[in-house]
């Protein structure tokens, strides 16, 4: 690599291997590149030392410099804010602000006294992690970014699909005559394992619909969730777990539950 | 749904208010803790990071129809860190930067106060102010290098720079850092 040694030039070298130095200990070597580096730091002891200074300086910023915590009411006021600002967008005449701002606590509030009580037992903490996976899986598959692997309506086409990428096959059927149209399936990864996930169209709405093998005995009715204005249902049926959310009214969602069951 | 945003996405731009401000939520709004970290290290005063946060905030989700997915914490930095240019371009036409304790952080008048110095934890306290006292440049690199712990190619995204330049402000911003701590110690002699 770098003669660094060698009596002459000693200072202009190294500083050429100050930056290889420097990425190394950024983690923005390749493998093969930082095994060579690790080799040439162990027979030169001008980069040897030099490296760890920066690995001291490193650690010393690390350890020393605390970051900045934001006021815990930074948040709420931000909140208001964000919503103050969705709501004069959407609606042309202007609600008063601090009707938006009593509003918008009161829900603050809500969802607070909502997460204290769900937070009582364990099974429905892990509930809510699961309902939280379920909405931002949703949530991200609307970004547009990845909603569908096999878009199809054809439920002989979104079945077969699934084959050899789960290790189960999930139940694939069309509600098309009764409005609620399969567009299509992908895999999704929810609570530590890949799931089937279905998606369905009703007018402009998409419903998300996740389903796996269930570990726990059959439930016979549904929970309902409510997050973000999203709804949330879930049921077990024939050992299957089933987690459907969209931003249709409980009663659609429901009458959807019902057809797929 | 307003017709003003720039470069809307297709995805974006068909949500209602309600699913844009939900998904902006979901998000966008977890990365606070690193908006208001980098606000305040690049502000160096703790209401104006607020401030500064706040509006930030408000200007993200106006030009959530550029987001296009992926890190949503790179693609907030950046509107954090152009906010914080603009106000300390303002900042500097108004009034001295008010500091975030007594404690100077400019590494000359260390020099002329030794004795203050040698009373001081030294280790802890003057790598923080050498830190403080970086040009804004070299200050952001290392923030968001060392306490997001952020590639370089995360870096460039948000400061928006090529990455070649990111190593080189980061080389030079350690450099310096190690220059003042050692002056430091050394009670301004080196």
């Amino acid at each position: 690599m770098c003669g660094c040694q060698s009596e002459r030039g000693v200072g202009m070298k190294c500083a050429s291997s100050r930056h290889l130095l420097e990425l190394h200990l950024d983690g923005e070597l390749s493998a093969s590149e930082s095994a060579e580096i690790e080799e040439h730091i162990e027979n030169c002891a001008l980069c040897d030392a030099l490296y760890r200074r920066l690995e001291q300086l490193q650690s010393d910023i690390r350890k020393q410099i605390t970051r900045h915590t934001a006021p815990a009411k930074l948040q709420r006021t931000i909140q208001v804010a964000l919503r103050k600002a969705a709501a004069s967008e959407s609606q042309p005449p202007r609600v008063r602000w601090n009707w938006m701002a009593v509003a918008a606590s009161l829900l603050l509030f809500a969802s607070l006294a909502l997460n204290i009580a769900s937070l009582r037992s364990r099974d429905s903490a892990a509930r809510d992690i699961l309902a939280q996976e379920v909405l931002s899986s949703h949530l991200r598959s609307l970004m547009g970014t990845h909603l569908l692997d096999v878009p199809s309506s054809d439920q002989h086409t979104v079945k077969p699909w699934f084959n050899g990428k789960l290790s189960f096959s999930p139940d694939v059927k069309d509600f098309s005559s009764q409005g609620f149209r399969l567009v299509g399936g992908r895999v999704e990864y929810i609570g530590n394992r890949p799931v089937a996930a279905l998606i369905y169209q009703r007018r402009q709405h998409f419903i998300n619909l996740f389903t796996w093998p269930s570990s726990s005995p059959s439930q016979s009715g549904y929970s309902e969730l409510k997050r973000s204005g999203y709804n949330i249902m879930s049921w077990t049926e024939d050992g299957m777990t089933c987690w459907a959310v969209s931003d249709l009214q409980t009663g659609e969602l429901e009458q959807f539950a019902q057809l797929y069951k | 749904m307003a017709g003003t945003l720039v470069d809307d996405h297709p995805m974006t731009a068909s949500m209602d208010e309600k699913t844009r401000l939900a998904v902006f939520e979901q998000t966008i709004v977890p990365h606070l803790s690193a908006a208001y970290n980098l606000a305040a290290w690049l502000t160096r005063n703790k209401d104006d990071a607020e401030d500064v946060v706040q509006e930030a905030y408000l200007r993200a989700f106006r030009f959530f129809g550029g987001f296009h997915g992926g890190d949503g914490k790179a693609w907030l930095l950046a509107i954090v860190r152009n906010t914080c240019q603009t106000w300390l371009r303002r900042e500097k036409g108004n009034r001295s930067v008010v500091m975030f304790d007594e404690q100077t952080h400019s590494p000359e008048l260390a020099k002329t106060n030794p004795e203050g110095m040698l009373l001081k934890k030294f280790d802890v306290v003057s790598l923080r102010e050498c830190l403080e006292g970086l040009p804004v440049d070299y200050r952001e690199v290392v923030i968001l290098r060392e306490l997001e712990e952020m590639s370089y190619q995360e870096i460039a995204d948000v400061v928006k720079i090529p990455i070649g330049t990111v190593m080189s402000r980061l080389s030079r911003a350690r450099q310096r850092l190690a220059e003042c701590v050692a002056a430091r110690v050394n009670g301004g002699l080196v």
